[in-house]
């Protein structure tokens, strides 16, 4: 039969209807935090007790809240945003590099140990981080690490799902042909990584790159181990002193601000999803359907 | 062949000193340390003694360690069933819709995932508030009684909508990209044979989406055993129990009872207990 009866694969209207109702509801569902939000930081604090949660409230506060959230405290909020960017950028710059030459390494050459090696670090992907984080700790308080940049970046360096991702992209995205021609070409192995292997990797650097840059900025549980001192706090650890500080005695219901403050440090995610959704999404599935 | 070696090592180093630098030897060291426990001896300050095994019985013996892991049990056997099977839904609905709606849903669906739990965690805070609430602002104006979200017989509940908020997304989407992973030809080929949508659904896409959903299904364990920011950040606002997770409980015993050896032997249970139940249920699931 060369045409398909499409009376046999058209779906009745009422279970039409009954699907979008479904994406609907869960689509009102998975909103809701994300309205709340927006109408919260139109408010001031009062309004927020006062007003209803999903709806606006006359007057707006919207750059009354704007003003005080970059001068409250004395402006910390700016300089955890820049924090949580040393952090984010250097970790996913570095770590991208490093997991690119290390699966170089797995996907273009016969070493001893080879396969053994592998596995166990993909195996290590499991280790849950509490067996990971604490004992960190103390060896970062006997490197003198506590309390540092350092302390926060140097564990960040090491991603072994983005190793696990780079193999995966080098094993299909540069082809062993092109390595040995180069090779006849008398280039040297460095310059065969950098020079030829590397410009064809742009899908899979920028998805190890994000994913990276994502996991370091949203991580709250080792900056809360590592750090003391305020003024090295990531936005994550940041907002939630602030959300500490409301509910101890005598504190002020900044609502307002938690709205703002959290709105703003999701933008530059928003951002890059907006336009490097496509990698994002790819980096997730590559890893969970090839796995 | 031995060059070739020595350059791929070359390319590995980097790597390879971060991995056992701060991966391997935090492992080996909170393995190393869990056999000690302070003792004091006579009027000098406590030291750190040889024991064995002694942080593992205490661990077993423990009443709040018990109590997080049934927690967080109880909280698993009722949260990923829920979670997966919404995942499920929400793809395979997806997967039959077009145009703007799909693409709305599958964005907004997915967002929440890409936000960090602890800022996502912090916003639900405040949609718990005894005095925010909208729910509770309705329920209000209605005359009815507020609901208490961070009492100790809802919170459970109340970090699983967190965890579920955050996670059905990225489950979804993974789910949605083995469904397209799938050859047309094979809906292609029971279409000509008769079969109708949901027919094509229930036999031939389900059935393809399993080895993607078992694998899901092991990342949601071990992540359920993991679950801290979500219940951290509800403290502040309310009281939450010590124990409420393993890893709070955890965390508090090192960093505020400073108790490193014990808090490192616990750590290691929970390891070993998840890696337990995930390979007994890989097993399990996998018939060959």
């Amino acid at each position: 039969m060369a045409t398909v009866n499409d009376e046999f694969t058209r779906e009745a209207a009422p279970a039409k209807s009954l699907r979008t109702a479904v994406l609907l509801v869960f689509l009102l569902y998975f909103a809701t935090p994300a309205l709340w939000v927006l109408f919260a930081i139109t408010k001031n604090p009062s309004q927020i007790f006062t007003t209803f949660g999903l709806w606006f409230a006359q007057p707006f506060h919207f750059f009354e809240n704007v003003s005080e959230l970059f001068s409250y405290q004395g402006g910390i909020y700016a300089r955890w945003f820049g924090n949580s960017i040393i952090y984010a950028a250097t970790i996913s710059a570095v770590s991208t590099m490093i997991c690119a030459a290390g699966a170089y390494a797995f996907a273009k050459y016969d070493f001893w140990g080879r396969k053994a090696l592998f596995s166990f670090i993909l195996g290590t992907i499991m280790v849950p981080n509490t067996a990971l984080v604490l004992p960190l700790f103390l060896l970062m308080n006997k490197l003198g690490l506590i309390d540092t940049y350092w302390g926060v970046i140097l564990p960040g360096l090491v991603n072994p799902f983005g190793l696990y991702l780079m193999r995966v992209f080098w094993d299909s995205g540069f082809p062993t042909d092109l390595l040995e021609a180069a090779r006849l070409d008398g280039a040297s192995e460095l310059r065969i990584f950098w020079s030829v292997g590397l410009p064809l990797m742009p899908t899979g650097l920028v998805t190890v790159a994000l994913l990276s840059f994502v996991g370091a900025w949203n991580n709250f549980f080792l900056p809360l181990i590592v750090l003391n001192r305020d003024s090295l706090f990531p936005l994550t650890l940041g907002m939630n002193v602030w959300n500490s500080i409301i509910h101890s005695g005598g504190g002020k219901p900044i609502y307002n601000l938690i709205a703002l403050g959290s709105l703003i440090s999701v933008l530059p995610l928003l951002v890059a999803f907006i336009f490097l959704g496509r990698y994002w999404q790819g980096g997730i599935t590559g890893g969970a359907t090839k796995g | 062949m031995k060059k070739q070696s020595k350059i791929a090592y070359a390319f590995l180093a980097p790597f390879l000193i971060l991995f056992v630098a701060f991966y391997l030897s935090p492992i080996v060291y909170a393995a190393y340390l869990s056999l000690f426990t302070k003792k004091r001896i006579g009027l000098r300050a406590a030291q750190d003694v040889f024991s064995g095994v002694t942080n593992y019985i205490r661990g077993f013996q423990d009443v709040n360690f018990l109590t997080s892991l049934k927690n967080i049990l109880i909280f698993g056997i009722f949260q990923i069933p829920t979670m997966l099977i919404a995942a499920l839904i929400l793809a395979l609905l997806l997967d039959q819709s077009r145009g703007l709606l799909m693409r709305v849903c599958r964005t907004i669906y997915f967002i929440p995932y890409t936000i960090p739990i602890a800022i996502g965690g912090l916003v639900w805070g405040c949609l718990y508030a005894r005095d925010l609430s909208p729910v509770n602002q309705l329920l209000s104006t209605l005359n009815l009684a507020r609901i208490d979200f961070l009492s100790p017989s809802l919170i459970l509940f109340s970090i699983a909508n967190i965890t579920f908020w955050t996670w059905t997304g990225y489950n979804m989407i993974t789910l949605f990209a083995a469904l397209k992973n799938i050859p047309d030809e094979l809906s292609e080929a029971a279409r000509v044979d008769g079969a109708k949508r949901w027919d094509i659904v229930w036999r031939i896409k389900l059935p393809l989406l399993m080895p993607t959903f078992q694998l899901l299904f092991l990342f949601s364990i071990i992540g359920t055993s993991q679950i801290f920011a979500e219940a951290w950040v509800l403290r502040p606002i309310e009281y939450v129990a010590d124990n409420i997770t393993p890893n709070v409980y955890i965390y508090l015993t090192a960093a505020r009872d400073t108790n490193y050896s014990y808090a490192a032997a616990l750590a290691i249970l929970l390891a070993a207990v998840v890696f337990a139940i995930s390979s007994f249920l890989l097993r399990k699931l996998q018939p060959h």
